[in-house]
């Protein structure tokens, strides 16, 4: 194989014409994603095998409606469209359009065709041809566009060996333009531009003028050129509306004949559907309903292989203990690096039921009416309708909901979701809030039916979308990003998802967060393990010191290790670090025990009830619950004379959890999502100075 | 030999965030001019 000839391919198309389950059938698991480099836009390559010698290089470019881009992506698409000395330039391009919408898919076509680029036209969706009442004369249609069209339906695996056979020929295929600019806009314009870049195809110079960016690829005599020409603005402008237009006029007649529409044959539900959907009213009930289902699938059917994950993982411990001889390195394993591992390994079913629900969503093509929907709401905070999920998802985790955010095309509302979605409150949240609203808020009913602890648990859910809503109104006024906001979506028609497409939508996800944020958790997790088992000589002579103090005392066995466990911990250099932080966070109303809980779970916030429950001296089982709560609501401050957790330091708690950045997980996502530390650091500072400003107040007012 | 090995995955872990954290990784191959990566 690795002697094959390649043919380098790139995959265009509008969005929702099938493209990626083209890709998906003609690479198979033969696929590997990316990052474009220098910026964070999806790039998926993968390999198929043409015949014995020849194989393919698939690049599946991000769908654009135009060449002219407007986003990132589409930009993205210019750019290897046009240097031919890149690595992914191609030999041949696919432009895939769908069958309904084939009128606006092909402008798409026509531009590239004009490329000179040898170009095949793949039709999708043609099962839905009888039921649309389509008919499509294909050789005409050939003639017409001057090139080689295969008639397909991806999902149903249909015309794909076809289209390989076409890939394998394409040295064959017309390369000749079809729209003449130069005759048709304006010929001694054009045959200048003509003749000041022989070199090139002219609709290739034609697209070095009229785009507002530097081509590094160009000399220094051509970028002079590009300049003069640019000079005309005006020109360029009325030239590209007379370009467009003459684009659909070819259109039109191209398809005048050889393609027709009886609607009377036509069995389409889509009109009924849409009017539901996307109503003022309904539409909003149905998106709720359809919420409420996703989230109850995420936090109950997650749990049990989250619970199964957990316990495989803390057997694996103690199996590594009873297999491997005692020593610093099996304590390593057994209480580092195998429940670091479980750390990432756990979140594997709420990814995966989050990205297969969503994948669901988009390809029943009900995610764009719910963007549709949304749009005109989140606009005013500075986001798109395509935040909704986002933000949403961010309830059960930050990191797979920042990864959702792939698909806002403007780069200014990607990215001001992307730093709000950490305020919503994620699932890692909850056992923090559990023990501390068990302990500072009475078990009491509200008007005889709500619970009061329910309550504020609810409460503080609100305060964190209220918080990323404010965030974003504050961020939209504060940065200054130019963008062209455009709202187009492709009201695809509605489908019966393709498991195929699911399976690889949440394969890659999941091998995403894996690969990427998994080595930092577990790095973080061998670093605090280190930290919290190692000191100076008193975290050494623990034993010794502690069986002296406690002489006098009866102590069970159990309840000895449990002393020394702490005594350790508090001259651990974990314990050092927590002393040194007390003076800061004394404003905040807590100690260097709670300082100490702090900094480990700055890893991940979950930490934190281990952290206070091995300080406290308590085994961290969440059936001992009630146990940890008996020692938290008993620890005295040793200066006041009060209970430490009482309702002022716990309220204080509380608000720092519900502003502060503790996930680290989370800001490595940040980082590889927007390409910079820039981004996660601004957020880790914004959120901190936030948390530790209202958690101070919070206490000083109540105290 | 155990507090060795520790100290090997410490410092792997240690290199590998101060890497990740401080350095840019070099990306493989030719890095285009035009995609923002220069």
């Amino acid at each position: 194989m690795s002697n094959d000839k390649v043919v380098k391919v790139a995959l265009i198309g509008n969005p929702n014409t099938g493209k990626t389950s083209l890709f998906n059938q003609l690479t198979g698991l033969k696929q590997k994603v990316g990052n474009y480099p220098g910026i964070t836009v999806d790039k998926k390559q993968g390999f198929c095998k043409l015949n014995d010698t020849i194989k393919a290089e698939i690049i599946d470019l991000p769908g654009t409606y135009s060449i002219n881009p407007t986003s990132l992506d589409e930009t993205l698409v210019l750019d290897t469209l046009l240097n031919e000395k890149k690595n992914s330039f191609p030999d041949v391009i696919i432009v895939v359009v769908e069958i309904e919408n084939i009128k606006r898919n092909l402008l798409l076509f026509t531009q590239i065709k004009d490329l000179k680029i040898p170009t095949i036209l793949v039709i999708n969706m043609i099962d839905q041809m009888k039921r649309k009442g389509i008919a499509i004369d294909v050789k005409q249609l050939e003639e017409k566009l001057n090139t080689k069209i295969v008639l397909a339906s991806a999902r149903k695996n249909v015309g794909i060996e076809e289209l390989k056979e076409v890939i394998l020929n394409y040295k064959k295929l017309d390369t000749s333009s079809i729209a003449k600019i130069t005759d048709r806009i304006d010929e001694d314009y054009f045959t200048k531009l003509k003749n000041a870049f022989p070199e090139f195809p002219l609709y290739k110079s034609w697209l070095l003028i009229t785009q507002n960016k530097e081509f590094n690829f160009l000399s220094d005599e051509q970028r002079k050129l590009v300049l003069k020409f640019r000079e005309d603005l005006g020109c360029i402008k009325r030239y590209q509306h007379k370009e467009t237009i003459l684009r659909y006029q070819i259109i039109n007649d191209v398809l005048k004949e050889s393609f027709k529409v009886d609607k009377s044959k036509a069995t389409d539900l889509r009109g009924i559907l849409d009017r539901i959907l996307t109503h003022k009213i309904f539409g909003y009930v149905i998106f709720a309903l359809i919420l409420l289902f996703i989230f109850q699938g995420i936090f109950d059917w997650a749990t049990y292989p989250m619970d199964l994950i957990d316990g495989a993982f803390a057997s694996l411990s103690s199996w590594v203990k009873t297999v491997l001889p005692p020593g610093t390195f099996t304590n390593l394993i057994a209480e580092g690096i195998v429940p670091g591992i479980g750390g990432v390994v756990i979140f594997i079913p709420q990814i995966a039921i989050l990205f297969t629900f969503i994948s669901i969503l988009e390809e029943t093509g009900y995610m764009s009416r719910v963007v549709f929907l949304m749009d005109k709401i989140m606009r005013k905070f500075g986001m798109s309708g395509k935040s909704v999920i986002p933000l949403i998802s961010g309830t059960a985790c930050a990191i797979p909901a920042i990864m959702a955010s792939r698909n806002i095309e403007n780069w200014k509302e990607r990215l001001i979701t992307i730093l709000v979605i950490p305020f919503t409150t994620c699932s890692a949240r909850l056992p923090v809030y559990a023990i501390l609203i068990a302990l500072i808020i009475p078990d009491k009913r509200v008007l005889g039916i709500l619970n009061l602890q329910g309550l504020t648990m609810m409460a503080l859910y609100l305060l964190g979308f209220t918080a990323a809503i404010f965030s974003a109104i504050l961020l939209n006024k504060v940065l200054k990003i130019e963008g062209k906001s455009l709202f187009i979506i492709e009201m695809p028609n509605y489908k019966i998802p393709s498991l195929k497409n699911i399976f690889y939508e949440v394969v890659e996800k999941t091998k995403a967060f894996i690969f990427g944020a998994g080595k930092i958790i577990l790095a973080i997790s061998i670093v605090l393990w280190f930290l919290a088992s190692n000191g100076s000589s008193k975290f050494k002579n623990a034993e010794e010191t502690v069986i002296a103090q406690i002489e006098s005392t009866q102590l069970s066995k159990k309840e000895l290790q449990k002393k020394v466990a702490s005594y350790k911990l508090e001259h651990s250099y974990i314990g050092y670090m927590g002393k040194s932080i007390e003076p800061i966070i004394k404003p905040m109303g807590y100690d260097w025990k709670i300082g100490i809980a702090l900094i480990s779970s700055f890893a991940a916030r979950e930490v934190f009830v281990g952290a206070l429950a091995t300080i406290y001296n308590v085994d961290n089982d969440s059936e001992n619950t009630g146990t940890i709560k008996q020692r938290l609501a008993a620890e005295v401050n040793p200066e006041t004379g009060e209970k430490r957790f009482n309702f002022p330091t716990g309220v204080s708690l509380l608000l720092f959890y519900a502003f502060a950045m503790q996930c680290v997980g989370t800001l490595a996502i940040v980082k590889r999502e927007t390409n910079s530390w820039k981004w996660p650091i601004l957020q880790l500072s914004g959120m901190g100075v936030l948390a530790y400003v209202v958690s101070s107040i919070a206490y000083y007012i109540l105290s | 030999m155990q507090d060795i090995l520790t100290y090997i995955a410490l410092g792997l872990a240690i290199g590998f965030l101060v890497k990740k954290y401080f350095f840019k990784s070099k990306k493989k191959g030719k890095c285009d001019s035009d995609c923002g990566c220069n």
